[in-house]
């Protein structure tokens, strides 16, 4: 069976590595949200104002 | 050469900068009250920070100078290569800090009870490769960041990263010359180290300075 | 294409990663002095490894832009860059927690951290020069500058302080000299590795997306202005 010294710290250790990269991520995916968001926003606008030329 | 001149018409980098680090230096001696055995392990780094910081106040002033009246426009469309003014604005900026350093390390001397009269020398040798070191990176971003919105924030953010080799390098060396421990085996490295530092990003910044200033 | 592109790299990460997970936990032998601790070693060293490649690569990136004036390359910098940096911050926090265990100190000034720290400043610097300039053109130039100083300064960092004391582990993998780990932990780590650089392959192409779509967005609303 697993060797229980220390056996915390290691799952701290996993964590933080999982953690780091699952907060970038997500970060990425926020960021990507926002920029569809504004891309749509600005697709609009330059339908709109083509339009009125 | 103008660089030069017109700061010794005015002086202010060079006095807020030896102000600067004398005031460090106080400080530091008045707040740690260091025995000279901790004295001895210290004293390369507390030399080489208060340099670093003495030095940002000038390189910030570097390029930044050169933004009134659109001076930098001007220096740019003349004749003379981006190289040949990088390496006009390095020099004087090495001139500069050197003389502050210099004038800290008397300082240091009264304040600290430090005797390195046997080592002289290889100080001079060490302190001038630092901040060689130092004056080319710093001017180089200096030029990197005259345009940017928040340039007195980039400038130390970028530089002092970059410098942690020549740095260390620069402490370790001048810690033990500072204990009259001459040029040995050991310190070799560092030696090495600093001199190919200088060399490396004196070319470097050489070969990047028109893609920084021109385009 | 480019979506199942992603999706496959993105299951194969996955799949590697648990296989090897399962054979972390459970199959592999303990390690006589450190305990369970050690086998952190499985996410610390592969990210060491991705995380220098990406910022070599973007070294790369960051000269074809010179040359070319390409911004594809410019994109394609920043992006692994930033995903890089995301590596390199679990490299030091996996390193510190096993060193806070294993030396009993949270941090030394040794050659690897010392080296992974200033990489990750002057990185971190990186994207903040890129935060701070609005123009593409501009922002490309002064950042690919900084790149290739800033991947200058680590080669110099690590050499210089390789040359120097140590309180790292010497080198145990055994492609290098002076290694030595039993052969059946050696694999996980390459195959961690491996799981890694395609994570680190998703992240960048989803970066790179979102670098086009920032690219369009100005573009678009420059044009919606001059009308």
């Amino acid at each position: 069976m697993i060797d229980q010294r220390n056996f915390t710290y290691m799952f701290y250790g996993f964590a933080a590595a999982w953690v780091i990269i699952t907060a970038y991520v997500a970060f990425l995916a926020l960021r990507e949200r926002r920029l569809r968001e504004e891309l749509d926003r600005v697709r609009r606008m330059v339908e709109e104002s083509g339009k009125k030329v | 050469m103008k660089d030069l001149r017109s700061e010794f018409r005015t002086k202010e980098a060079l006095n807020a900068s030896f102000a600067f680090s004398v005031v460090i230096l106080v400080l530091f001696s008045f707040a740690f009250d260091p025995s000279s055995e901790q004295m001895q392990t210290i004293s390369g780094g507390l030399l080489w920070l208060v340099f670093s910081f003495a030095g940002a106040l000038i390189l910030n002033r570097s390029f930044a100078r050169e933004l009134q009246n659109d001076c930098l426009d001007a220096l740019i469309s003349s004749p003379a290569p981006a190289g040949a003014i990088f390496m006009g604005k390095t020099l004087a900026n090495f001139l500069l800090l050197m003389i502050v350093e210099l004038a800290s390390l008397a300082v240091f001397a009264i304040f600290y009870d430090s005797h390195f009269g046997s080592q002289l020398g290889s100080i001079a040798l060490v302190i001038a490769l630092g901040t060689w070191g130092i004056t080319v990176i710093g001017t180089m971003f200096s030029a990197l960041t005259v345009n940017l919105r928040m340039r007195e924030m980039m400038l130390p953010t970028l530089v002092y990263p970059l410098l942690v080799p020549a740095l260390m390098a620069a402490m370790t060396l001048t810690t033990d010359l500072m204990n009259g421990v001459p040029f040995g085996k050991e310190n070799m490295i560092w030696l090495r180290v600093l001199a190919g530092f200088d060399f490396i990003y004196s070319i470097l910044a050489v070969v990047f300075i028109d893609v920084v200033l021109v385009g | 294409m480019r979506n199942k592109l992603v999706f496959v790299l993105c299951v194969l990460a996955a799949g590697i990663l648990c296989w090897q997970l399962y054979n972390i936990l459970l199959i592999l032998p303990n390690e006589k002095d450190q305990g369970a601790i050690y086998r952190i070693v499985y996410f610390h060293v592969p990210a060491i490894f991705t995380g220098f490649m990406g910022f070599f690569v973007a070294l790369g990136a960051s000269g074809m832009y010179l040359g070319t004036r390409n911004l594809k390359y410019d994109a394609f910098a920043a992006a692994v860059t930033e995903v890089s940096l995301a590596f390199a911050t679990v490299v030091l926090a996996t390193g510190m927690i096993w060193g806070r265990i294993i030396w009993g100190i949270w941090w030394t000034w040794d050659a690897r951290l010392t080296t992974m720290l200033v990489c990750w400043l002057i990185y971190a610097g990186y994207l903040m020069l890129r935060r701070a300039i609005d123009e593409p053109t501009q922002r490309a130039r002064l950042s690919a500058v900084v790149s290739i100083f800033g991947c200058t300064d680590i080669l110099i960092v690590w050499k210089s302080i390789e040359w120097w004391r140590t309180q790292h582990p010497a080198p145990v993998l055994s492609v290098r000299e002076g290694g030595g780990m039993a052969p059946g932990m050696e694999a996980p780590i390459y195959w961690n590795w491996l799981a890694l650089m395609c994570l680190a392959a998703v992240l960048v192409m989803i970066r790179m997306r979102q670098e086009n779509m920032s690219r369009e967005i100005d573009s678009l609303r420059r044009l919606a202005h001059s009308y």
